[in-house]
């Protein structure tokens, strides 16, 4: 009996011992072997960062031993628990444009004001530059790329409907929403109803407001409101394109979207510069028909990233001259060249890598386009809140496209919504 | 009780393993709800507030009433269908009974995302079969996705589709557990098929029935998967795909607002307990 007790516990032993083993019976191999280096870690998702770029860093900082991971599926989602967790943070992590969200959370972060970052401002593009600061004035986001706007269309339908199909004659003459507008109805009557401006009622409400100074929010904080010009602007254009029948109610990232954008039932949209890779993985069948313009109204961005050090990271002084050459203005450059990446570095907007024909562009070099654009960007603040705000009155704006509802009364509702929401 | 502790020590990992996964989960989302976290700064206290706004959020009520919508739509042919197919594969006449079995369940062990994708190209507004086959009979396209009651259909077929097969192999080993003989006896007196079905086999199948109610009533409320990926995190057109657990994921992933998803939780929480409840007094209701 006592015996069979003894190995019981011998083997219940065994167990621990081999559970615990993977952590703590070898320890310290590593450090003995190379001590001097810096270990840091670096978080990205797919097609964020060149992977052999990342491999030439390793190369390039001898003293630190980099170990960049690729997370998988929701990003953001994991980043926010293992902040929320406290444990397990890497010390780079690359942000979307929802870096504003964490704006709230800024003493998790190292002010990269702190670490050298003012030296370098100049060379990236002021608005974008501005996103990753918080509203105290606390850096926290490296430029990466930007998301400048332009309007993709159909030169082949512009040119059958009589309307201008050259870029430069689409920018001089397609120049405001009204103008927009005008050319859908022309669309529409020449091809019986067949063939619609655009996708749907969100992007227009997007990229009215994207081409805006103003959001929702002052940088104290305070809502601006909704009767705001801007608000109501974007708005208004958003429920006139559904009036005047030029919406093809096809939502982005569904295969009806791809399916419309190839059977040419779309002619245009207005979109920013990565939507070139969405496009052309849609639509394949139309190579050779789309041109870039500039958009009309303006110019805007959606979308970019950013790089931030956490504060957790034991080494942030390595950790930011690994960030500052990860994009520095060549690295970027040569990231346009493989992965689509647009720089916020306009330093390098008149490189021959950024003016090169594109055949889907029917030979057209587009970069120049949305060079132009990302320069004229509006700098805007956009507040810790904007999403949940902008995600409410999008939501909203879809029934008046799909459900027909009346404007007038889902503008009330939306209005009352809002207040609700910042009240929380 | 000492002397046997190697023993407790070997079965305690799913002890641990439940105190730290499920214990300890349910006790902070009783606390978070209470409290105001955007998930990664200070937790603030927050009183009832949370359940003030969602009592008082018209969101929220369009939520449950389209859980409860999916959830006939569904629940009801779901059943309906299991028993039939039960029925049918308990009669003696079918052959290669196994393959049938398997291949009913297959269903249930389907991805669910891609079972998603494919429904969605089913009912997609254009180009969709489910509109290429009504137009290729001249019938009008319906809408399928922008119609509150479509995106309920749409969702609910794909309830019904990956579940008959589940509560069908859950009828039939009800069915099976019959004793012959009562069948048997009842033909001696002259009773007619379908006199057996309802006077032998629906009774005795009762428990077996109550405990798919309470199983489908407890997977239709907490229905979240489909909807997501058929209609994205806003529920679709008019919010008309937006359940309970959808809006909970919305609320706390997607807006942050962590201490209100976990009081949308526990509100969910009383709604399964009631509505299983009653749902119990139905079906036990009659025989007693």
């Amino acid at each position: 009996m006592i015996r069979r007790k003894r190995t019981c516990w011998t083997a219940i032993l065994m167990v621990c011992v081999l559970l615990i083993s993977g952590c703590s019976i070898w320890p310290g191999q590593d450090d003995s072997a190379s001590n001097k280096k810096v270990a840091l870690t670096l978080w990205y998702w797919n097609r964020s960062i060149d992977d052999k770029l990342i491999a030439r860093a390793k190369e390039k900082f001898p003293n630190i031993e980099l170990t960049a991971q690729k997370i998988g599926g929701d990003f953001k989602a994991k980043l926010k628990t293992t902040l929320a967790a406290r444990s397990g943070e890497p010390d780079i992590v690359a942000l979307n444009d929802w870096i504003m969200e964490l704006f709230p959370s800024e003493d998790r972060f190292y002010n990269l004001y702190d670490l050298g970052a003012g030296d370098i401002e100049d060379q990236y593009l002021p608005w974008k530059w501005k996103q990753g600061v918080t509203p105290s004035g606390q850096m926290i986001g490296f430029p990466m790329d930007t998301g400048p706007t332009a309007l993709f269309y159909r030169e082949d339908l512009f040119k059958e409907a009589g309307l201008p199909s050259d870029p430069e004659d689409v920018t001089r003459q397609i120049n405001s929403w009204d103008a927009y507008a005008a050319a859908g109805e022309q669309l529409k009557e020449k091809f019986g109803g067949k063939v619609f401006l655009t996708d749907n009622i969100a992007t227009v409400y997007n990229q009215v407001i994207s081409q805006s100074a103003e959001r929702y929010f002052r940088p104290d904080g305070s809502f601006i409101g909704m009767d705001s010009p801007i608000v109501g602007k974007s708005w208004d254009t958003a429920v006139a394109f559904k009036e005047k029948g030029l919406l093809a109610n096809a939502d982005g990232w569904t295969p009806g979207w791809n399916a419309a954008m190839n059977n040419g039932e779309i002619a245009s949209f207005v979109g920013a510069v990565w939507m070139k890779q969405v496009l052309q993985e849609a639509a394949p069948d139309t190579s050779g028909k789309w041109r870039v313009a500039r958009a009309p109204g303006g110019d805007g961005n959606n979308g970019g990233s950013f790089l931030s050090i956490l504060k957790s990271s034991e080494h942030p002084q390595e950790a930011f001259e690994l960030v500052r050459w990860l994009q520095s203005p060549e690295n970027q450059l040569e990231q346009y060249q493989t992965l689509n990446l647009f720089p916020s570095a306009p330093g390098v907007f008149d490189d021959p890598a950024m003016k090169e024909k594109e055949p889907f562009f029917g030979g057209q070099a587009t970069g120049p386009v949305f060079a132009e654009s990302a320069q004229q960007v509006p700098d805007a603040f956009f507040g810790e809140r904007y999403p949940s705000v902008h995600n409410i009155i999008t939501r909203r704006l879809n029934d008046v496209a799909k459900q027909n509802a009346d404007p007038q009364q889902v503008w009330t509702d939306t209005v009352h919504r809002v207040e609700r929401e910042l009240q929380r | 009780m000492w002397e046997h502790r190697a023993l407790y020590v070997a079965i305690s990992p799913f002890y641990i393993l439940f105190a730290v996964f499920g214990l300890f989960p349910i006790g902070f989302s009783l606390y978070l709800a209470f409290h105001k976290w955007d998930g990664i700064g200070v937790m603030t206290y927050n009183g009832l507030n949370n359940f003030k706004y969602m009592l008082t959020d018209a969101e929220f009520w369009q939520a449950v009433g389209n859980t409860f919508m999916i959830w006939i739509y569904s629940t009801i042919p779901m059943l309906f269908f299991a028993l039939i197919i039960a029925f049918l594969l308990h009669a003696p006449f079918v052959k290669f009974r196994t393959l049938f079995r398997v291949g009913y369940f297959l269903p249930n062990v389907t991805s669910i995302v891609a079972v998603a994708i494919i429904f969605g190209a089913l009912f997609a507004n254009n180009y969709g079969f489910l509109n290429y086959l009504l137009q290729s009979v001249g019938l009008p396209v319906v809408e399928w996705l922008n119609a509150p009651w479509g995106i309920k259909v749409a969702i609910s077929s794909m309830v019904v589709w990956r579940w008959t097969g589940y509560n069908a192999v859950i009828y039939l080993a009800g069915l099976q557990s019959i004793p012959q003989t009562l069948y048997e006896a009842a033909k001696i007196d002259g009773a007619s098929a379908i006199q057996s079905f309802f006077r032998i086999t629906i009774p005795m199948l009762r428990p077996v029935i109550l405990f798919t109610v309470i199983t489908s009533t407890i997977g239709g409320m907490q229905l979240f998967t489909e909807p997501q990926v058929l209609v994205g995190n806003d529920g679709g057109a008019g919010a008309a795909g937006m359940t309970i657990v959808l809006y909970l994921y919305r609320e706390s992933f997607i807006n942050n607002y962590f201490g209100y998803g976990a009081a949308v939780g526990w509100g969910m929480f009383l709604i399964i307990a009631l509505f299983s409840i009653v749902n119990w007094k139905l079906v036990q209701g009659k025989s007693s």
